[in-house]
């Protein structure tokens, strides 16, 4: 019964424990394998099951099995397997149970029924990708992995924050669909905190950041998840909030323009995720049953390819050591099948045959049948966007080209064979799900009304609906025309593009100057005035105040007995030294006392 | 050193020809097919032709501008170069 409702998260949290008691490649071996495994658990897991949990008072929904949650935990066992099998050259503990954790907890996240099972493993996601990160093990590695943590920390705060005031205004824990008629601060909350894991507007720029940093295993693993999980979240309690359409539009145009400009692969393709998410978002926006269906299909589709894009960046760096536009080229004649790979995944963000030809329809044509002009067109041409810096301007650059690798010491090789194997598991999908979507679209929650409204058949795709193919020929084909005709003032260059982060990276240093300079400043003036200056006149005034005030009286009387100037700062020094030492003859004592006394009596 | 096939002129224009041939055959095919049109706009003949070079183009001198305003030396944020 327990092995039948196990959460196949579970299981490779499982996993990431064993791998530091294996030995040497039996390390691999054991992530592919507990891959398999969690894939195989969430074949089994039976339809509409929660699984109840008491933690505390509180009862938690661990996991809630319906077809939402199935279909995204298909896609993320399956790309698990495909990345640990890429990844078999990693040789680290650390790396591959930061991974596992990382991919157990998105599953978690997946199935979780409630607010508190799903913040928990949301920060465990945070906690744990941070090391894929940290394994490349530089300098520059190091500083991005301080930042992505810094805004996933904030992202977290936001998304706990947001939970809380939810718990108290609703009494429940249950993790549903808010209201977008009945917004409240704590719904706002839990939104932003969703965005920030979905690299949305204005939270995108921690993702073409930290990625391209990370180890090469890493990247491929870090691309799949975190938004991916961020585009779940959102799907089950935010869809039909209208403010999601602008988002994600700004979000896809913001893409294609960076990656445009990017000159470094994986930063590129980190870019061109963020675009790639802009669609999901929007799709949730829009909310209707077609959309959100749309929006598993485009996920689906869109780990794969962008999987595959990854491994081969991964793989070009992992054999030449460069991950620059304007330090690659030509690489089709040393790397055939990392070039053949790579080109099909390049391929799949939209060419006929492939993936992408299938994956976005259902979001185009349910924004245009609810008559959202704007952002159909956006994401039109968003989508040609895409095609010409994924599907043009990585294959071109990176293995063909001119090549500027000429002059490195080393002939390099073709990419390892787990590698190649990875990569040709994922190839297979790209043009399987481009040729049969039916296997994809019978795991949809909508299976019935996707399929009674999308063609889902070879036949039905290409022979029956060949008007659909022809105008996508044309807006590929003229795209690709445009693109070649403008490449020769079309130059890569070695430069970075400011983005969203600019306000922290340099804010950071204006807030430590602004900090530094400010309140060390103040610190420092303080210092000055009260421990310098102060303390030092309020000792003198205890020290000689009495006197100076006595001699105030004193002074007038001595010029009165004729005494001279000299005289008189001789006596004054003399009366001084003996108020600092206290010291004073019994008859003048004597007669002061009298004095006062006599004083007092008069008063 | 030896030059690749995709490297050889002849290989270079084969590809531009197909790509001539693919452009004029689908504009071609667009006159005999019809596709659901949602919006006022894609229904006119050769909207996607139209779309997919002016989508194509214009992105590039955005990013262009984008980049003349934003775009900076690689080692802009090193804290030790």
């Amino acid at each position: 019964m327990l092995m039948h409702n196990l959460p196949p998260g579970l299981i490779l949290i499982f996993a990431a424990f064993l791998v530091y008691l294996l030995p040497g490649r039996l390390k691999n071996w054991c992530a592919i394998i507990f891959s398999v495994l969690a894939f195989w658990q969430i074949v089994r897991l039976s339809g509409n099951a929660i699984l109840p949990f008491q933690l505390l008072d509180l009862e938690l929904a661990v996991l809630r099995v319906d077809g939402w949650s199935k279909a995204f935990a298909y896609i993320f066992t399956l790309s698990s397997f495909a990345a640990f099998l890429y990844g078999y050259h990693e040789k680290k503990s650390h790396q591959l149970c930061s991974g596992l954790l990382y991919i157990g907890s998105a599953l978690m996240v997946v199935f979780a029924g409630d607010l508190i099972t799903l913040y928990i493993f949301w920060e465990v996601m945070a906690i744990t990708s941070v090391y894929l990160i940290l394994g490349r093990k530089t300098k520059k590695s190091y500083r991005a992995a301080f930042r992505y943590i810094l805004v996933h920390i904030f992202g977290g705060l936001v998304l706990l924050a947001g939970i809380v005031i939810t718990i108290q205004q609703s009494g429940s824990i249950a993790f549903n669909a808010f209201d977008p008629a009945n917004p409240h601060l704590g719904t706002w909350l839990i939104l932003a905190g969703f965005l920030v894991n979905a690299a949305a507007i204005p939270f995108s720029s921690w993702l073409p950041d930290a990625y391209p940093e990370a180890s090469i295993m890493g990247g491929v693993i870090l691309s799949a998840y975190t938004s991916k999980t961020a585009v779940y979240a959102l799907l089950r309690g935010f869809p039909g909030w209208e403010i999601l359409i602008i988002i994600g539009s700004a979000m896809a145009i913001y893409g294609v323009i960076y990656a445009l400009l990017e000159n470094d692969i994986r930063r590129m393709l980190a870019y061109a995720i963020v675009g790639q998410v802009g669609f999901m978002v929007c799709a949730v926006g829009i909310g209707t049953p077609l959309a959100l269906n749309g929006v598993v299909v485009h996920a689906f589709c869109h780990i794969i390819y962008k999987g595959l894009l990854w491994m081969s960046a991964g793989a070009v760096i992992y054999r030449v050591g460069k991950s620059k536009f304007t330090e690659l080229g030509g690489l089709y004649r040393s790397m055939p099948w990392t070039t053949v790979f790579g080109c099909i995944g390049a391929l799949a963000i939209a060419a006929p045959l492939t993936s992408g030809f299938i994956s976005k329809n259902m979001i185009l044509a349910e924004a245009a049948s609810n008559n959202l002009f704007w952002p159909w067109f956006i994401l039109k041409a968003a989508s040609v966007g895409a095609f010409i810096s994924i599907g043009l301007k990585f294959p071109y650059f990176v293995f063909f080209g001119k090549s500027k690798v000429e002059g490195l010491p080393q002939p390099h090789r073709e990419a390892p064979k787990a590698m190649l194997f990875a990569m040709s598991f994922m190839a297979f999908f790209c043009i399987y799900l481009g040729i049969f979507p039916g296997t994809l679209y019978n795991i949809l929650p909508g299976a019935e009304l996707v399929k009674s409204v999308m063609p889902y058949t070879f036949w039905d795709i290409y022979i029956y609906h060949f008007s659909s193919l022809v105008f996508h020929v044309q807006l590929l084909s003229f795209a690709t025309l445009a693109f070649f005709l403008i490449l020769p003032f079309f130059k890569q260059t070695n430069t970075i593009t400011l983005d969203i982060d600019w306000f922290y990276r340099r804010g950071g240093v204006v807030a430590y100057l602004l900090f530094d300079q400010g309140l060390n400043g103040v610190n420092n003036l303080s210092n000055r005035i009260v421990v310098e200056s102060g303390m030092k006149s309020l000792a003198k005034f205890f020290r000689d105040g009495p006197a100076r005030i006595l001699l105030f009286f004193v002074q007038p009387l001595w010029s009165l007995t004729g005494v001279d100037r000299e005289g008189s700062r001789a006596m004054e020094i003399k009366f001084i030294n003996r108020f600092r030492n206290c010291f004073f003859s019994i008859g003048n004592t004597a007669v002061s006392t009298l004095a006062l006394i006599l004083l007092l009596l008069l008063v | 050193m030896d030059n690749g096939y995709f490297d050889r002129q002849e290989t270079k224009k084969l590809l531009w020809n197909i790509l001539w041939i693919t452009c004029g055959l689908s504009l071609v095919l667009g006159l005999f097919v019809k596709q659901k049109s949602y919006f006022p706009i894609d229904d006119f003949y050769g909207f996607y032709a139209l779309l997919g070079f002016m989508a194509c183009a214009v992105s590039i001198i955005i990013s262009k501008g984008v980049g003349f305003i934003f775009k900076r030396k690689e080692n802009h944020y090193d804290v030790d170069a």
